[in-house]
């Protein structure tokens, strides 16, 4: 049993990923008062195997601001930062990266772009969503996204990646921004839209 | 994620970088100097489909027949396990290393397969390296390059209980995998408890 995307199903994710990052980056912008840009969101459904790579390189060390999301769907939201981007965000909030308090507004950073983005998708198909609090960890690219997809979605044959990108132009700062919903997770994001996924 | 593959040529190296809460199971027969490295990412298929080496309970048996396949002889077959870490306080993530490393450790066990060394558990991910027939190693973020297993170390295959293959791998793999060897055995507890 796996869940299969139609071109149309990937679409209308890529789409709420948009408009949801695109609200994410207002309120960071707001927050940071800088602006702040943001590619095409991408929405790919991969066999695991090339699932990290597409992220990201797993041997980078990068620092992962993660949310879970339960509700009417069960999803995980993780940020990923590299180091001259956690400095970077660290100087614009006026707090010294790597202390408590740097961690701490790290943590807030994860808390409004991931509230905002949930948010947007809320409204957008009516969904009831409640982000945890952030959990922060620095390590490998590799050991963060694999570990987060084992534990979400990697029981299935091809695991869905919502993924975006925040960038602060002038700056190099980076932020990745990854929407990992579970397969009932994908059905009921869809279901709103009149898209329901099928069993194959 | 999910992959296996196994080399005979001498000083090939097998990576894999960024293990979490996976596993990176060497499985080698260093006289012909054969190794395979498959990335476990789940404990137990539980009859769902995949690439065997997603699963410990299809990798390790799917992993020794690929080595026998290449010229391996079974009983010249030690393994090593990297990984197996709790990354995230929250959540059931947590218990995914520790259901990974077990589900192996019990799948080699059944296979009659003796563990060498491991480096699992703690909560950083490591990068695991196979270098054929030179070198097994394991190394976590800002840490020391560990050498789990070369052939320069003695060989002596132990075939009994989980708590016995722990001892004979902290007499054959020396101090720096002691500390590895410590959370393991308390991994192997906290197991056991469950159990």
């Amino acid at each position: 049993m796996s869940a299969s995307y139609t071109e149309t199903q990937l679409d209308a994710l890529r789409e709420l990923a948009n408009i949801a990052s695109g609200t994410a980056a207002t309120s960071l912008s707001q927050m940071l008062g800088h602006q702040v840009d943001m590619n095409v969101p991408m929405a790919t459904a991969v066999p695991l195997a090339g699932a990290v790579e597409l992220i990201g390189d797993p041997a980078d060390v990068v620092t992962a601001i993660i949310l879970t999301v339960t509700g009417d769907i069960t999803a995980v939201v993780v940020l990923l930062v590299h180091p001259t981007g956690v400095k970077t965000l660290s100087t614009l909030l006026g707090v010294e990266s790597g202390t408590e308090v740097g961690d701490s507004a790290l943590g807030e950073i994860g808390n409004i772009i991931g509230a905002s983005y949930l948010n947007a998708i809320s409204t957008m198909t009516g969904l009831a969503l409640a982000p945890s609090t952030p959990t922060l960890i620095s390590d490998l690219l590799g050991a963060i996204v694999e570990s987060t997809l084992a534990a979400t979605v990697a029981e299935e044959e091809n695991v869905l990646i919502v993924d975006s990108q925040l960038q602060l132009p002038g700056e190099s700062c980076e932020i990745t921004f990854m929407l990992l919903p579970q397969q009932n997770g994908a059905s009921n994001l869809l279901a709103p839209l009149g898209l329901a996924i099928g069993e194959v | 994620m999910g992959e296996m593959v196994v080399s005979t040529t001498p000083g090939a190296e097998l990576v894999a970088i960024g293990l979490g809460s996976c596993i990176g199971l060497v499985l080698t027969d260093l006289r012909l100097g054969i190794a395979g490295l498959a990335h476990i990412v789940l404990p137990d298929s539980m009859g769902k489909p995949g690439p065997v080496a997603k699963f410990a309970n299809l990798a390790v048996p799917a992993l020794i027949e690929k080595l026998l396949a290449a010229g391996a002889e079974r009983r010249h077959l030690q393994a090593v396990l990297i990984g197996g870490a709790q990354m995230f306080i929250t959540g059931s993530t947590m218990e995914i290393g520790v259901r990974n490393t077990l589900a192996v450790r019990d799948a080699l066990g059944g296979a009659g397969i003796p563990i060498f060394s491991e480096d699992v558990g703690g909560s950083s991910g490591r990068t695991a390296r196979v270098v054929i027939g030179r070198d097994v190693s394991s190394q976590a973020v800002g840490g020391p390059r560990l050498s789990l297993l070369s052939p320069g170390q003695p060989a002596r295959p132990s075939r009994g209980a989980v708590g016995g293959r722990l001892t004979s791998a902290r007499d054959l793999a020396g101090d720096y995998t002691a500390t590895a060897l410590t959370c393991a055995a308390a991994l192997l507890l906290c197991g056991s408890i469950r159990l």
